[in-house]
């Protein structure tokens, strides 16, 4: 629950400021244009500081990052194995 | 046998040929050429019901999806011209541009339902299609359903092929948005040379990667259905990954792959291209900008089998040269030409003053032939500054549309390409090409992109700024990139102030927003 939160957040606050009111988590975020290549990027640069661990190129791939609900599980998956 | 001289007679002669071959996909739709066929006679019928005539306009305004062969197809179909809208664009542009040539329908899809009621009061929308019955909006609209219940044979409607075809909208240089209007010629001219300089066949795959506002796109739909190819259509999502972008490719076996740079780019950098299997692509096309030579060299020994190809023309004259790239050496970034012109246009070289150059002088480059756009819509004042024109024999006159761009022909006969004309600034009383301080740039094995630009200075002269990415993991300081460029550059042509960024602003075409770079600058100088 948490990381979906910080997640939508993030995406809600930083990268579709001003152009959503709000975000459903199983929105499709790409197809949407709610995220571009350039949001992309920094999603991830904002998920390796935040959870402390390197997404692999091979990750961002749009099983992972096409909704919150993906990405947090996607996430929570990561985090539980390194633990 | 029918003589092909509409953008749209190929499907129908495909119908016939290979009824059953994939004309076009989408994820896991498909539709073979006689549905394709059907479904566009479809809505060109149900449009010639609603009113629709000869050269009227009707807008196209969704995310990719099937339909949009579909959509494009049925509007040509109806003996109309269709005019593709950036679905991702803000609403205000939208709007100019419905009214700006009168849109009469637009065909859409329930992912842009949200600002179709502003868009319908602020415009002379007749009726939306493609979406089901919807009592918010204030004009009919009609769904796909009902649509494909019209009678699936070809409506029969007159054309001649200069009637116009398509519109595609670029931004102004004075930031209103212009019409280039093309007709079934000159979209056909594009097309049928494509055909044959890349041998494309029936058994092609080729991909959609541009948004149908952007005029590669008019390759992947006109030049597949000319050789009864399959046109596949990547879905937008896709494109903002760069390693699912390169397993789209695996999957759906791309032969012939077409997109901006950037796109390629990114899969070379992050889309794990090694350990894909692309053992399909035979063609990698690009257009768009010019591909910075170190990336394109790493993209070729990716994938040794593929042939890479630098088209080069602006929207206005579809593709007008090209350039099939020759193996790069190691020791220089050098930019690759941008080639010889195509065998069906005509080429010309001018100064300043109008009078034609000889080979290897610098001048803008004017181009002839039969995929120059018909004019700008509504501005003849653009149109008639837009073209050139010169006397022959004392009878007659040819017409020349003026790129715009600095060119320079190479003893081997290839142009390279210098530049925008207006990207060449005074700063200091010194003539600067733009694009020369961005080679420099680019030639510091840690800068990964680009981008130089004028801002304005208190003595009313301009002072170059420049902003770049670095490579992944690079450090570079503002000092290190100066002491790289004071060997390559007059010092006159060194930027001022070189900002590190992370990415670009970028238009929705992809390619670097260098307005955008500069408005910033001036608001923070």
């Amino acid at each position: 629950m948490e990381t979906q939160m910080i997640i939508n957040n993030f995406i809600l606050n930083e990268l579709a400021k001003g152009r959503k009111k709000t975000i459903n988590n199983d929105e499709d975020l790409l197809a949407e244009g709610i995220i571009d290549s350039l949001g992309i990027l920094q999603l991830v640069a904002f998920i390796e500081e935040k959870f402390n661990f390197t997404v692999p190129d091979e990750d961002v791939v749009i099983e992972n990052f096409m909704s919150v609900n993906a990405l947090s599980s996607y996430l929570d998956q990561k985090l539980a194995a390194k633990h | 046998m029918s003589y092909r001289y509409l953008l749209h007679s190929a499907i129908y002669e495909n119908a016939l040929l290979r009824p059953r071959h994939p004309a076009v996909r989408f994820q896991k739709e498909e539709l073979t050429y006689d549905q394709l066929a059907k479904n566009s006679a479809q809505l060109g019928n149900f449009l010639v019901d609603l009113g629709v005539k000869r050269g009227d306009r009707v807008g196209i305004y969704m995310n990719k999806n099937i339909n949009s062969a579909v959509a494009i197809y049925g509007i040509l179909s109806a003996g109309a011209a269709y005019v593709p809208l950036d679905p991702f664009a803000p609403i205000d542009r939208l709007i100019f541009v419905i009214n700006d040539c009168q849109i009469r329908f637009l065909i859409t899809n329930e992912s842009r339902k949200d600002n179709l009621k502003e868009i319908i009061e602020k415009t002379t929308l007749e009726g939306i299609i493609g979406i089901q019955n919807d009592v918010e909006i204030n004009v009919p609209s009609y769904s796909w359903n009902q649509i494909f219940r019209h009678p699936s044979s070809q409506p029969s409607i007159n054309l001649v092929e200069q009637d116009l075809a398509y519109i595609l909208y670029t931004s102004g240089s004075t930031g209103t948005p212009k019409g280039i209007m093309h007709t079934h010629r000159s979209g056909l001219s594009f097309a049928e040379w494509a055909v044959q300089t890349y041998q494309i066949s029936s058994s092609d795959h080729i991909s959609n990667h541009a948004p149908l506002h952007f005029d590669l796109s008019t390759f992947d739909f006109f030049a597949a259905a000319i050789a009864g190819a399959t046109t596949v259509i990547i879905p937008e999502g896709i494109t903002k990954l760069p390693a699912s972008m390169a397993r789209w490719i695996q999957d759906e076996k791309i032969t012939i792959w077409y997109s901006v740079p950037f796109a390629l780019i990114q899969m070379l950098e992050r889309g794990g291209l090694d350990s894909k299997n692309l053992s399909s692509l035979r063609w990698v096309l690009f257009a768009g900008e010019p591909f910075p030579t170190k990336h394109l060299r790493n993209l070729m020994k990716t994938l040794p089998w593929a042939r890479f190809s630098n088209l080069y023309g602006p929207t206005e004259t579809n593709v007008c040269t090209y350039y099939h790239v020759a193996p790069l050496s190691e020791d220089s970034d050098e930019p690759i030409p941008i080639g010889i012109v195509c065998e069906n246009t005509e080429d010309l070289v001018i100064d300043t003053e109008g009078k034609p150059l000889p080979d290897g002088q610098i001048g803008e480059l004017l181009i002839r032939g039969g995929t120059v756009m018909k004019g700008y819509w509504g501005r003849p004042d653009l149109t008639e500054k837009g073209f050139f024109r010169r006397s022959m024999f004392g009878y007659c006159e040819d017409i020349f549309y003026r790129t715009g761009d600095l060119v320079q022909k190479m003893p081997d006969g290839n142009y390279k390409f210098l530049g925008r004309k207006d990207r060449q600034i005074k700063t200091r009383g010194y003539r600067v090409e733009l694009d020369e301080v961005e080679a420099a740039l680019l030639s510091h094995p840690a800068v990964h992109e680009a981008a130089a630009y004028p801002v304005p200075d208190v003595e009313g002269s301009n002072l170059i700024e420049a902003a770049i990415i670095l490579v992944q993991g690079e450090k570079l300081s503002e000092d290190d990139i100066v002491k790289h460029l004071s060997g390559r550059l007059p010092n006159y042509a060194i930027p001022a102030k070189i900002v590190i960024s992370d990415d670009f602003p970028r238009t929705s075409t992809g390619k670097i927003n260098r307005r955008e770079l500069q408005e910033r600058a001036i608001k923070n100088f």
